[in-house]
């Protein structure tokens, strides 16, 4: 079957050819790049095929390996209908998708719909929700599309995302969409390395810091105090403390530019994916870090942003310059050109090791300037949970801590022990005013986990570490609130802890200080609404994400406003509270989606059942 | 047309993908479903969480009911099905931390010396070997070398308890010795990023040895590496037959600097000062030996 279907011409929405037919732009770009050498892989990339999944035929996906060349240089890749990223799936809110996944790989594969709420036997998770893809077979994926916005999807089978196997899912809303454009852009933001993955993991395994080219040494004492504006005898003393506690404080990614090519669409950051609007004209881009990895600060170099939905949610525009996107993401923004100048689209790896790069501009041959990156950031001592040091920052946010301290360190502690579907009292919980920090509790979690400092603290206005510091104005989780209130929107009336953990010595990860093989079942009561407190014990950020039901993050603010995520990022040494509503029958998956992290057992299954009393009496008897 | 054929073939396949899934529904160990009178008292949720527009109830798979979902949740996920995260799978390790040709410095042979390890096993529980040793590279057949083979278990984050046996020889031309000792072994990373393995040894002579080793890695740029290590022995007693005497017996202190070609692959100069200690030392000096040496080394640290 060739890359481009007659259908998929024939089923491009009508908005395709709205405004200047921006998308028709771009598929022609695909086919005739400028500038970039035509190598054989050249095509398979970012070719913005387009498929309709919930057109009355469905539509076909062929999973199969690939030689492509990437950065100039061959690479065994796993592509979806030939390409990375696969074609970008468009789906219409209220009909059924209808997708055949034919599985063309000497192993099992499979397809996880990133945020879609389908049916847990749709769901695509191997061991959850289905057996997977067994190689030569075909597996038909049918679910009713309820509801809209941006998601991706993606291979839940072993490491096979870090090959490719990816790609965008647009649900064009039944009603109007609240959000006003003239064209759109996808952009895939990935990360490839020539390096099989399983080496990569078998290297984090083995050796502590392989892939960190950018650690505190002797040779760059000086560039540390320059940057921090400290003494050398000051450096010298921070290093020791580190030290001291064996830990790293450039350990920001796991794997780095040393090895990883960072993508835009597919694209190098010299193969300069490029789009293509006038000044004017309002552009929506669609963005997705589909990485295995890798957190990216993206920006339009020198113009505002307007970030109109989060993880396919509609939230209340705001605007910004910057946003750091977690693995799994999505976010909607608009921009607009205000002359005829390109733009580029700069997406700095959050260790700055490298950066994905595209550009945006009235025509394809021009090219903006590439910003340098930044200074790589330095974890602080308040990322491992030394709340001394804290206390330098915003000043106001300080003050905020002592007041919401109503629930205090002891309540949330209190609840921390009622996981195992004990019997809660019915009582609401609050909506408002949470504790704005806790003390960590004597369980260290075992060998598996490293407790450094004990206190972890909301950082819902915080950008994260490298970020917030240069002028530039940053997305938030507090500037996040939905544009429409969902219609659930109980208190919860039950919650429990979940410490993110982790061994980064020995590169174990879990939650509770346990691997998914540890570890029994989460059960959520069918029709409940509980909390869960996410505490991240780790000197991590940790993208975690639940399959199958939404979850509200607790932004600080007004209840009805939180917005619903399918990804939370928790940065180091963060609280962070989500509620949920457990409307979703079956079982599914729980996991933080750094690729590598989950595949050492930083993965849950989640059962959502009738009863948690009688799965107690079962699981006694 | 072929389009009917493709719904056949959906409709076939898609009863085949559910199958587990009522296989499980039909366990005995779901009779307990069904009229549960909690099931009416649950809060159904008003809507689903999507907008009001949208079909009401859960997402349910096709034929199946919400009873039938709730039963099928509550139990273990079928046999057939794989695990979803691989995440105990069986890992190995191979470090020859010195892999090197010694010269030393006051005459005698050269020497070829080598200090490895490595592991096979999982996160908590792993087998460990552990070898040392030296041998002439020019002269007699001479040489010696220790071989730990250890249980080890991570028992906190950064320690590892191990136990084992160690097998010990050493040769001289025509003599061949050896030994076999019981080992207790405490190995891992001490505050300031220092890494150590110490050693508790009982011969099958019942001598009391232990091993105590230091070594800390001081990045000069990204691939240079400063390694300083420091080794001790020590003996809880007289061991005329090894010309050991009580009490601290010997240490190695070593420098070592290394260029990171790869994190695997560094190849590396260094000199070590070798010296006997407090009974030994004397002992040594009573026969005519040298009690103290120091070599110029150069050699390669490896990776696998």
């Amino acid at each position: 079957m060739s890359d481009i279907d007659p259908r998929v011409w024939e089923s491009w929405s009508r908005r395709r050819f709205i405004g200047t037919g921006g998308r028709a732009v771009l598929a022609a770009y695909a086919l005739s790049v400028p500038g970039v050498a035509r190598a054989s892989g050249e095509l398979a990339r970012g070719t913005s095929s387009e498929l309709d999944a919930t057109s009355p035929e469905g539509i076909d996906l062929f999973i199969e390996r690939k030689t492509i060349d990437i950065g100039c240089r061959p690479s065994s890749a796993i592509t979806i209908n030939g390409g990375i990223p696969g074609p970008l799936i468009r789906m219409r809110e209220g009909r059924e998708a209808l997708i055949r996944v034919h599985n063309r790989l000497d192993e099992s594969t499979s397809i996880h719909w990133h945020g879609l709420l389908v049916p847990f036997t749709m769901d695509g998770v191997p061991g959850v929700s289905f057996e997977g893809i067994d190689p030569g077979t075909t597996f038909e994926y049918r679910y009713p599309v309820r509801q809209n916005g941006t998601y991706w999807y993606h291979s839940h089978s072993g490491l096979q995302e870090q090959l490719g196997h990816y790609g965008q899912l647009i649900i064009d809303p039944a009603d109007k969409d609240p959000v006003e454009y003239d064209i759109e852009y996808s952009i895939v933001l990935s990360d490839w390395t020539h390096m099989d993955p399983y080496v990569v993991m078998h290297k984090l395994k083995t050796m502590e810091g392989y892939f960190n080219f950018q650690r505190p040494t002797l040779a760059n004492l000086n560039t540390q105090a320059e940057a921090t504006g400290q003494s050398f005898t000051e450096v010298l003393k921070t290093r020791f403390n580190w030290q001291r506690m064996r830990m790293d404080p450039t350990d920001i990614a796991d794997v780095t530019g040393s090895i990883y090519t960072f993508l835009m669409n597919g694209r190098t950051p010299d193969e300069n994916w490029a789009a293509v609007a006038q000044p004017g004209q309002r552009v929506r881009l669609r963005i997705v870090n589909a990485s295995a990895l890798t957190y990216y600060d993206f920006r339009v170099n020198g113009l505002p942003m307007t970030v109109v939905q989060a993880d396919g949610q509609n939230i209340e525009p705001v605007e910004t310059d910057e946003l750091r996107i977690a693995v799994a993401e999505t976010y909607d923004v608009i921009v607009t050109l205000p002359d005829d100048r390109p733009r580029t689209l700069f997406a700095e790896a959050m260790d700055r090791s490298g950066f994905a790069r595209g550009t945006i501009g009235p025509r394809l041959d021009i090219e903006a300037a590439i910003p340098e990156c930044r200074q790589r950031p330095m974890l602080t001592m308040a990322d491992m949970g030394m709340m001394h040091t804290v206390m330098n920052g915003d000043s106001s946010d300080a003050g905020s801590m002592e007041h919401g301290s109503h629930g205090d360190m002891s309540d949330a502690a209190d609840t921390a022990h009622t996981n195992e579907g004990s019997a809660s009292s019915v009582e609401d919980l609050p909506t408002s005013g949470l504790p704005e920090r806790i003390e960590h509790g004597p369980d260290m979690h075992g060998p598996g986990s490293i407790v450094m400092g004990r206190t972890r603290y909301r950082q819902l206005s915080d950008p994260g570490s490298g970020l917030g510091d240069d002028g530039r104005r940053v997305l938030t989780y507090s500037q996040l609130r939905c544009l429409e209130t969902p219609s659930d929107r109980r208190p919860p009336t039950r919650q429990f802890d979940l410490h993110l953990t982790g061994n980064m010595h020995k590169y174990i990860w879990g939650f509770d200080g346990k691997k998914w093989s540890e570890a029994d079942m989460i059960r959520f009561q069918y029709g409940e609404r509980l909390r869960i407190n996410m505490i991240n014990d780790t000197m991590m950020n940790h993208p975690i994400h639940l399959h199958g039901m939404w979850m509200d993050l607790y932004a600080g603010n007004n209840y009805a406003k939180n917005p619903r995520k399918h990804t939370v990022n928790v940065q180091p040494a963060e609280l962070l509270t989500v509620d949920i509503t457990a409307d979703a029958p079956g079982q599914w998956a729980f996991h933080c989606h750094v690729l590598y992290h989950m595949k050492m057992g930083m993965f849950r299954t989640i059962a959502v059942v009738r009863s948690l009393e009688e799965e107690a009496a079962n699981a006694d008897s | 047309m072929q389009i009917h054929k493709c719904v056949l073939l959906i409709l076939v396949s898609w009863g085949m993908a559910v199958e587990p899934a009522l296989a499980q529904h039909e366990h005995p160990a779901s009779e307990t479903k069904t009229e549960t009178p909690e099931t009416s008292q649950q809060p159904q949720p008003e809507t689903s969480a999507e907008g009001s527009h949208h079909s009401d109830g859960p997402a349910l798979p096709e034929g199946m009911s919400l009873d039938g979902v709730l039963d099928y949740a509550a139990g273990p996920p079928p046999e057939s099905y794989p695990d979803p995260v691989a995440d105990d799978e069986l890992k190995f390790f191979t470090l020859f931390e010195q892999l090197e040709y010694r010269i030393p410095d006051g005459g005698g042979a050269d020497q070829i010396g080598w200090e490895a390890q490595g592991w096979v096993g999982f996160d908590y529980n792993r087998f460990v070997w552990k070898s040392e040793g030296e041998l002439a590279f020019e002269g007699q057949d001479q040489g010696e070398s220790e071989t730990d083979l250890l249980y080890s278990r991570l028992i906190t984050p950064f320690w590892s308890l191990q136990a084992g046996a160690q097998y010990a020889n050493e040769w001289e031309s025509g003599d061949y010795e050896d030994r076999w000792s019981g080992v207790l072994a405490l190995q891992g990373l001490a505050p300031g990023m220092i890494e150590m393995d110490s050693s508790l040894y009982i011969s099958e002579d019942a001598d009391v040895t232990a091993a105590v080793e230091a070594e800390y890695n001081l990045r000069l740029t990204q691939r240079f590496v400063l390694q300083p290590r420091a080794e001790l022995g020590f003996a809880f007693q007289d061991i005329p037959d090894r010309a050991i005497g009580a009490g601290l017996t010997d240490a190695n202190l070593d420098l070592r600097l290394r260029y990171e070609i790869k994190r695997e692959f560094a190849p590396y100069i260094g000199v070590r000062y070798g010296v006997l200690a407090g009974e030994t030392a004397s002992v040594a000096e009573s026969v005519g030996t040298d009690t103290e040496n120091v070599s110029l080394i150069f050699g390669v640290r490896l990776a696998f």
